[in-house]
């Protein structure tokens, strides 16, 4: 008998995952409480709010705006710092065994090293480079993630360092996915996370005359990126050996088994709440069981980039 | 809410010296109990409960408190407003014999259930409270509804002298009531909350909010992580008593947790 438990358990960078669905970075995680809500919804794995070494409010509303198929947003990074971020860890941990991983953004190397000593001393099973934010330009310019020079060094400077995984989250919005996902790999980052949010993207309202955000520009996310998403998976995964966590767009079991097949490893689910509750996570974990069932899958892994090559 | 819209300002009624009426012409689909996310689109956003709305429109009452509902009142009629929502779970409307008590700005959202509840033939009592009778609000409306408000004021400059709690618990010990709704601050909330009784109640809450949708996590409560925008902002008072940060601590914009200057106590 191939149950729900035995299809969906997985392997990731060594830590058994109950389900391969993960609670993305900027999405609830801003205290123990709410990774642990994603939990009770069905997330196998989550992520905390990007931390950074001094608190951060976020950027002032509006701070995000329904889109056709999606949401434009720009939260501006807001979280507690890393003191209080890995106290929050700690919390979660006392009452789940479910991986966390504590997602940082810095600006330069040094910043993502200081961080990473706060995470070695915590709790935390991974650490997740945000090294692609599209909403603080104004602040710090381009995001980290447009060079690979610069993603190889940063990655390698933590994973020296780090006692735990490193994950590098990578932007959607460069020329050739592929150079970064190799410079992550050759930093020695242990997994991909892809893709954060699109663009950014603009709106305007047309009475008020004003752009909607007040950030003026805002990444998207939700269904309308999942065909982005899909194909930057697949093409990273083309060249890495490396796990990838794929998300974009991500709303259905359907959707889930599209992305494991582009050649995702585990699957992240964050807009899509908005959609379908938190419940989403085992919504989606049923249709993903179902699906695995009908075509006769032991195992989520048969259909992981499952022939598309060939 | 798949959409969000600007809409022009209709009329503005001036409650008090710093409370205001926002009324706009075009209908809105909203219950009792659920709050719209109201920008300028320069100064900021912010959650507002709805006072009112039917067939011919909506409105919202603001206290002028931060930079953003101060802001507000520069606004004239004419002026457009950013919308998104209504957001969030209403009141449970019950039937029967009902009270109702709001202090300050809960009020408002109150008034809307009243409205409806009135309209649905039910019995209300509606316990207004204010600090002081150039605070109090909405008590000509509410008498326009026909029903027996009992008026509150903190210096007893207005109806009698005492905050909401008090007079919600003298009126639960004089008569039977089928469901009672809560709204005001969250010292008054807590206090009411921790009364024993077996009839049903539900409280209004406020938290820090940002995106409204469910998604970024800012009002999520201790021990559970609900969302205030989604699950709540109205709860029953099994659920708030359950919430171990109600009256204790909310979070910041940050998501600091900033604990209450005065504990409240019982």
């Amino acid at each position: 008998m191939f149950t729900l438990d035995s299809r969906l358990k997985t392997d990731f960078l060594g830590s058994v995952l109950k389900t391969p669905l993960l609670l993305p970075a900027g999405v609830m995680g801003i205290s123990a409480s709410s990774l642990l809500y994603a939990v009770q919804s069905g997330a196998g794995i989550v992520t905390t709010k990007s931390l950074t070494l001094q608190p951060r409010k976020g950027h002032d509303g509006p701070v995000i705006s329904p889109v056709e198929g999606g949401f434009i947003n720009a939260m501006g990074l807001c979280n507690p710092g890393i003191e209080f971020g890995i106290k929050e860890i700690s919390e979660f941990k006392i009452k789940s065994f479910v991986p966390v991983i504590a997602s940082v953004f810095a600006t330069e190397p040094e910043g993502f090293v200081k961080l990473t000593e706060f995470i070695n001393d915590s709790e935390a099973d991974f650490i997740e480079l945000n090294l692609s934010c599209p909403n603080v330009s104004a602040e710090y310019g381009v995001p980290l993630s447009s060079s690979p020079v610069i993603v190889e060094e940063v990655v390698r400077a933590v994973t020296d360092i780090s006692k735990i995984p490193v994950i590098a989250k990578l932007s959607p919005n460069v020329p050739d996915i592929k150079l970064l996902a190799l410079a992550a790999e050759k930093g020695g980052a242990s997994a991909l996370c892809l893709i954060n949010t699109l663009g950014p993207g603009m709106e305007i309202d047309i009475n008020i005359g004003r752009p909607v955000l007040k950030n003026i520009f805002g990444g998207m996310s939700g269904p309308c990126v999942k065909p982005i998403a899909v194909k930057l998976v697949y093409e990273a995964s083309s060249v890495v050996k490396i796990p990838i966590i794929g998300l974009g767009g991500i709303m259905t079991g359907a959707d889930a088994v599209e992305m494991l097949m582009a050649g995702a490893s585990i699957i992240g689910i964050g807009t899509g709440i908005y959609y379908r509750g938190m419940d989403i996570y085992r919504k989606v974990n049923n249709e993903l069981n179902e699906f695995l069932m009908k075509k006769d899958f032991k195992h989520i892994d048969e259909i992981k980039r499952i022939n598309i090559d060939g | 809410m798949d959409k969000r819209i600007s809409l022009r300002i209709d009329k503005i009624v001036e409650e008090t010296s710093s409370v205001k009426t926002f009324c706009f012409s075009s209908p809105i689909d909203a219950l009792p109990g659920q709050f719209i996310m109201l920008s300028d689109l320069r100064t900021g956003e912010k959650p507002f409960s709805i006072s009112s709305s039917d067939s011919n429109g909506f409105s919202v009452t603001v206290k002028a408190l931060g930079p953003f509902s101060s802001g507000m009142f520069a606004f004239k009629t004419g002026d457009f407003l950013s919308i998104r929502g209504p957001f969030g779970k209403p009141f449970d409307l019950r039937k029967g014999s009902i009270l109702i008590a709001g202090g300050g700005v809960g009020v408002p959202p109150l008034f809307f259930l009243a409205r409806e509840l009135k309209k649905a033939g039910t019995e209300v009592v509606f316990i207004n409270g204010a600090k002081n009778s150039d605070e109090l609000i909405f008590k000509d409306l509410i008498n326009e509804l026909g029903i027996n408000q009992i008026i509150m004021t903190d210096d007893g400059s207005s109806g009698k002298k005492g905050n909401a709690a008090e007079g919600l618990l003298n009126t639960l010990n004089e008569s039977d009531f089928d469901a009672v709704y809560v709204a005001g601050p969250e010292g008054m909330l807590k206090k009411i909350a921790d009364i024993k009784t077996d009839t049903y109640m539900e409280l209004l809450i406020e938290r820090y909010m940002k995106c409204a949708v469910g998604i970024c996590g800012q009002c999520a409560v201790d021990p559970s992580g609900i969302r205030v925008c989604v699950e709540g902002p109205v709860f029953n008072q099994n659920m708030i008593r359950k919430l171990t940060e109600f009256g204790v601590y909310k979070r910041d914009a940050a998501g600091r947790k900033k604990y209450f200057e005065k504990a409240f106590s019982k």
